[in-house]
């Protein structure tokens, strides 16, 4: 399978931000796929497959975010993310 | 601060500045206080339990309403150093409106669980449900950062990893406590169940809510009894690597010792054979690259 690499920007529109339980959805959609997955919050980068470092970017509402993708599936998992972020992690409330 | 809501058709929908039978507090100033205790009549200790976290659950019944304080757990943010908080939030069901008193300002009526809201009653049934569901949502976290931080730990020498754990453990106790006040306080709403005005389908919710919640506080008490019963394990890991460490680097010191103890013998000032010897600057170095080998060699040979 030949290597490719993504990227893409999304916006934090979950009120709360990037707080634990969007963190852990994040991390349990990249192990879904092959590819290595970055996301950078202004000078902060951290690997979207570790927990503890997507949670130390502590990135608030209205954040934006560049998720930087490489690996087979690169787009797939680039898509999978980016309708997680659209739907506010499944948290979406008044 | 006060948003103004509205459960009407089923549903929790915003109300602008109208006011409407759901309405939410955060963090109540003076004035908002004023209103609350004067106007509503709500009793001022039970105001500020609403917002204390160290408060237990509990139900009371006032002559005008029904007073609810319930633990839910507190939104995580990367300040926290992997300590979860429990927060307090009050409920106060009137006949006709539902007050809601928070500490901090959270997304409320989130998930399918407010999908089909019956009743105020139903509304408060619901949003200690939410509460149990978010606090099993953190368990899942807190599980997989245990994961993470184990990974970490076998091949760290540092401290913060350990501290990591420790402040997960910390957090299972906050939750522990929280989940078993929330426990003790749908007993009381099912006791009281006739008096709140709760149907016979709320009834069934309320015995849904006992298994949940039971369920919530026996994951959290097995977490936190793995978390527990490895720590010492856990140390003793970090201890070892670096023990492996300190030994590896005694090893290369001994390596750097011993080519440095054949140099030195042959600079002393004496004579010795061969000295005036075209190729002895060779055998000197010679010998100083067969006992660093030499100690290669018992190296393997003893498999430190």
């Amino acid at each position: 399978m030949p290597r490719r690499s993504a990227a893409r920007r999304v916006v934090v529109t979950h009120p709360p931000g990037l707080h634990a339980r969007p963190s852990l959805a994040i991390v349990k959609t990249v192990r879904q796929f092959r590819s290595k997955v970055r996301i950078r919050s202004g000078d902060q980068e951290a690997d979207a497959g570790k927990i503890l470092e997507v949670m130390s970017l502590g990135a608030p509402y209205g954040a934006e975010l560049t998720l930087s993708a490489e690996g087979p599936d690169a787009e797939s998992v680039l898509d999978a993310l980016a309708q997680l972020f659209a739907d506010n992690f499944g948290l979406s409330s008044l | 601060m006060i948003q103004h809501m509205e459960l009407a058709g089923g549903k929790v929908t915003r109300n602008g500045d109208m006011a409407g039978n759901v309405r939410v507090y955060v963090n109540p100033d003076e004035s908002e206080r004023r209103y609350l205790t004067e106007a509503l009549k709500l009793d001022e200790h039970t105001l500020v339990s609403a917002l204390d976290p160290d408060e237990l659950a509990r139900l009371e019944f006032e002559p005008e309403h029904v007073a609810i304080i319930f633990k839910r757990p507190k939104n995580y943010s990367s300040e926290d150093k992997f300590v979860f908080k429990v927060a307090s939030a009050g409920l106060f069901l009137f006949p006709d409106k539902l007050v809601i008193i928070l500490s901090e300002d959270v997304p409320l009526f989130q998930g399918k669980h407010f999908a089909r809201v019956a009743s105020l009653p139903d509304l408060v049934l619901r949003m200690v449900y939410s509460s149990i569901f978010h606090f099993v949502e953190h368990l899942k976290v807190i599980n997989a950062i245990s994961d993470s931080l184990e990974e970490q730990i076998n091949t760290s020498m540092q401290n913060k990893y350990l501290l990591n754990l420790f402040s997960l453990e910390k957090s299972l106790v906050y939750y522990l406590n929280g989940i078993n006040s929330n426990g003790k306080l749908i007993e009381r709403l099912k006791l009281g169940a006739a008096k709140i005005g709760f149907t016979a389908e709320n009834l069934e919710f309320i015995d849904d809510l006992i298994i949940e919640n039971s369920q919530c506080y026996e994951q959290a008490e097995i977490y936190s009894n793995i978390l527990a019963s490895m720590m010492d394990a856990r140390v003793s890991i970090v201890s070892n690597n670096l023990n492996w460490l300190i030994k590896t680097l005694t090893i290369i010191t001994i390596a750097i010792m011993l080519p440095t103890l054949v140099v030195s013998i042959f600079s002393m000032n004496v004579e010795f054979p061969g000295r005036t010897h075209p190729w002895m600057f060779w055998v000197i170095l010679g010998l100083a690259v067969l006992s660093v080998a030499s100690v290669r060699l018992v190296w393997r040979w003893k498999g430190w």
